[in-house]
């Protein structure tokens, strides 16, 4: 050890000092600084500073960020979800169905058979996941074109108009003391998420679960009740946003959610979670759909052509996730 | 409350439905205006000069049909000096157009042309530019509920009825009037396919008793024309001709027909696409395409928009023409439609 040490070149201090701080944590909160900053300075004559569009980018990233929440829990797992897009569309289906059928109970029918969906879509993952150990991947490309085409069946294609008030502005319209209510669901899901993930003892065993899953069993933890559980986290939480889907477009339809599948996924990862487990971050996959968000919102401001705006917001991420899984191997 | 919605959109299709079957007739009944009746005068266009005018294009998706509606909107927007400062593509996904008027309307545009994805998902996301007093100009489809002069300047679209009409009397033709014909038609609730489908095959019912249309295939992924195309040859191998709902799918279609050694069965699609125009030139399978003007919906788009925005009154309803382009007539089809010479490709095979 010491002869190894005395034999190493000396590192400059600024190396030193750089190799201790851990980058790949910042990745996301640096890079989405810079590209605020960027956009803030080119597009200051076209509103991208105004209030109004700053609430926009908050409003648009709203049901990604909850179904990021629902992926980062997923991810920890060493298990992936790819059938969150469709379930959002389903759980926003049976919502708006459940309140046409009760318009009198709209608020409860609608949360329970939204919820509901969700859950139980996450369920279905899960004890295939779990019980039968099935690849996730493979389950949830299975159930992401079964549900997609249950939510093409349920209203043979037709939108449902989802015209209750009080659903509308607790689940998307509406707002509490001049906050969105679409913020503070944000805000409570973020939070709730953080919590779990980090302060208690199901967050520990969900890490736990994909960093060693072998040995996360040898030392009692209940492999198999953890998996369910995030796939159900992860339903459960699409089902919520297929909630605010149909309560800030007032309607429900089939392709909700259809194209948020990459959307999230990029969020997710730029955002400091592994896509191979026992790593992952709330708050990172918050900021890295925030920055999705403001990518989309800023380059639409700066006037590019649809294919240019393409090109370059794929380039981002790319650089993104380069740099973000380059310090991951360190 | 949620009855007397979908009764009224599903009043508004069923009137747009019923009503072109015969021809196409906005989704309040009212008569179609040509859209060469709808240009900015030289007053106009002084009228609108220096004002500093903004524009947003808001489209559902990105294709060569839209970057042609795009570039006859831009070319009129130009001309009377007006920026665009927005262009954007909802992916045909009702929460991303929502986001992306919200994020266009940040730029301040006084006019927005746009599709809207869905009646019914739409009528609450446009409801923010109405209440900006923006003036809007849609393509095709209107949101539910929608009045025009106060919601919205006017409709424009093809006209879609003469679309499947001119497909089938080119169908019809090229089979001698009588035979059997596949109708591979766009199985999804999307007002501009359904109408051109349903009337191909309400005229072949109607005007040819001697045509049978005895295979029908719905389509939502174009990627799936060739299965799809194959199975419906195995069962019907005599087919004289199969009508394609629109070009992308006809590629899938013909690649069928090929694997297939068929060299029989004509083929009639809608819209100008280069792997089904050269076939066509070639003497293959294809017999005839029927495309719309879009350079010229676009423009009418743009003028109906800043006609509005004079204060000057725009007729609700605008409709585009439409055109047969056949392998003689493929140089000045492309030029007519797209406003753009045909690709070398296929005027080299010509």
């Amino acid at each position: 050890m010491s002869a190894n040490s005395t034999a190493a070149p000396a590192a400059s201090p600024l190396k030193t000092m750089l190799a201790r701080i851990n980058l790949q944590q910042y990745v996301v909160y640096i890079g989405f600084l810079a590209i605020f900053l960027f956009f803030a300075i080119v597009l200051r004559d076209s509103g991208f500073l105004t209030q109004r569009n700053l609430v926009n980018i908050l409003l648009q990233t709203a049901p990604a960020t909850i179904m990021a929440i629902g992926l980062v829990f997923v991810l920890s797992s060493g298990e992936i979800d790819l059938s969150f897009g469709s379930t959002v569309a389903v759980s926003a289906l049976c919502a708006a169905m459940a309140m046409a059928a009760m318009p009198a109970f709209a608020v409860p029918v609608g949360l329970a058979a939204g919820i509901g969906a969700g859950l139980l879509i996450g369920a279905i993952n899960g004890a295939l996941v779990a019980w039968l150990r099935l690849p996730s991947f493979l389950v949830t490309l299975a159930t992401m074109g079964l549900v997609a085409g249950i939510a093409r069946s349920l209203t043979q294609l037709r939108s449902i108009p989802v015209t209750d008030p009080l659903f509308t502005g607790i689940f998307g319209s509406g707002s509490l003391f001049g906050i969105p209510s679409l913020v503070i669901w944000t805000v409570v899901a973020v939070a709730a998420g953080h919590v779990v993930y980090r302060q208690t003892r199901f967050g520990a065993h969900v890490l736990a679960t994909g960093d060693n899953a072998r040995a996360a069993q040898v030392s009692g933890i209940k492999v198999t009740r953890v998996r369910l559980t995030v796939f159900m986290i992860g339903g459960g939480l699409a089902g919520l946003a297929g909630l605010l889907y149909a309560g800030r477009l007032q309607a429900a339809k089939y392709t909700l959610g259809e194209t948020d599948l990459m959307t999230v996924i990029a969020a997710v990862i730029v955002g400091g979670t592994l896509l191979n487990g026992g790593k992952g971050s709330v708050i990172g996959a918050l900021v890295g759909s925030l920055l999705m968000g403001m990518l989309n919102n800023g380059l639409i401001l700066m006037g590019l052509s649809v294919s240019d705006q393409m090109i370059v917001r794929g380039l981002i991420i790319l650089v993104a996730v380069a740099v973000s899984l380059r310090e991951k191997s360190r | 409350m949620h009855t007397k919605t979908i009764l009224a959109a599903l009043l508004a299709s069923a009137l747009l439905s019923t009503a072109t079957l015969a021809q196409t007739v906005g989704p309040g009944g009212e008569v179609a205006t040509p859209s060469a009746d709808i240009a900015l005068s030289d007053a106009d266009i002084a009228e609108l000069a220096g004002k500093g005018y903004k524009a947003a294009l808001l489209w559902h998706t990105s294709s060569d049909f839209v970057n042609a509606v795009s570039a006859g909107a831009a070319d009129e927007f130009a001309r009377a000096g007006v920026e665009v400062v927005a262009t954007t593509d909802a992916g045909f996904d009702a929460a991303k157009q929502r986001s992306d008027i919200e994020t266009a309307l940040v730029a301040q545009p006084n006019v927005i042309l746009s599709l809207p994805v869905d009646p019914v998902t739409s009528a609450e996301a446009f409801r923010t530019a109405v209440a900006d007093g923006v003036e809007l100009v849609f393509l095709s489809n209107l949101p539910a509920g929608y009045v025009h002069g106060t919601d919205y300047a006017a409709i424009v679209t093809d006209d879609l009825f003469q679309m499947g009409k001119q497909a089938a009397d080119t169908l019809a033709a090229a089979i001698g009037g009588e035979g059997k014909v596949g109708w591979i038609f766009h199985d999804a609730d999307y007002y501009v396919t359904n109408q051109r489908d349903n009337a191909f095959k309400s005229v072949i019912e109607s005007d040819y008793p001697n045509i049978e249309i005895v295979a029908e295939q719905g389509i939502t992924d174009p990627a799936r024309a060739e299965e799809l195309a194959s199975a419906m040859l195995l069962q019907n191998p005599d087919l004289d001709g199969i009508y394609v709902t629109w070009a992308e799918p006809a590629d899938g279609v013909l690649a069928a027909l090929r694997a297939a050694g068929n060299t029989d069965t004509k083929i009639v699609t809608l819209d100008l696409s280069e792997p089904v125009a050269l076939d066509m030139v070639r003497g293959g399978n294809v017999v005839g395409l029927v495309a719309d003007e879009a350079y010229e919906l676009g423009r009418a788009m743009a003028a109906a928009g800043l006609k509005g925005l004079l204060g000057q009154d725009v007729p609700a309803f605008i409709v585009a023409p439409a055109l047969t382009v056949t392998a003689d007539t493929v140089a000045e089809g492309w030029q007519q439609s797209l406003h753009r010479d045909a690709p070398a490709s296929v005027l080299s095979a010509q």
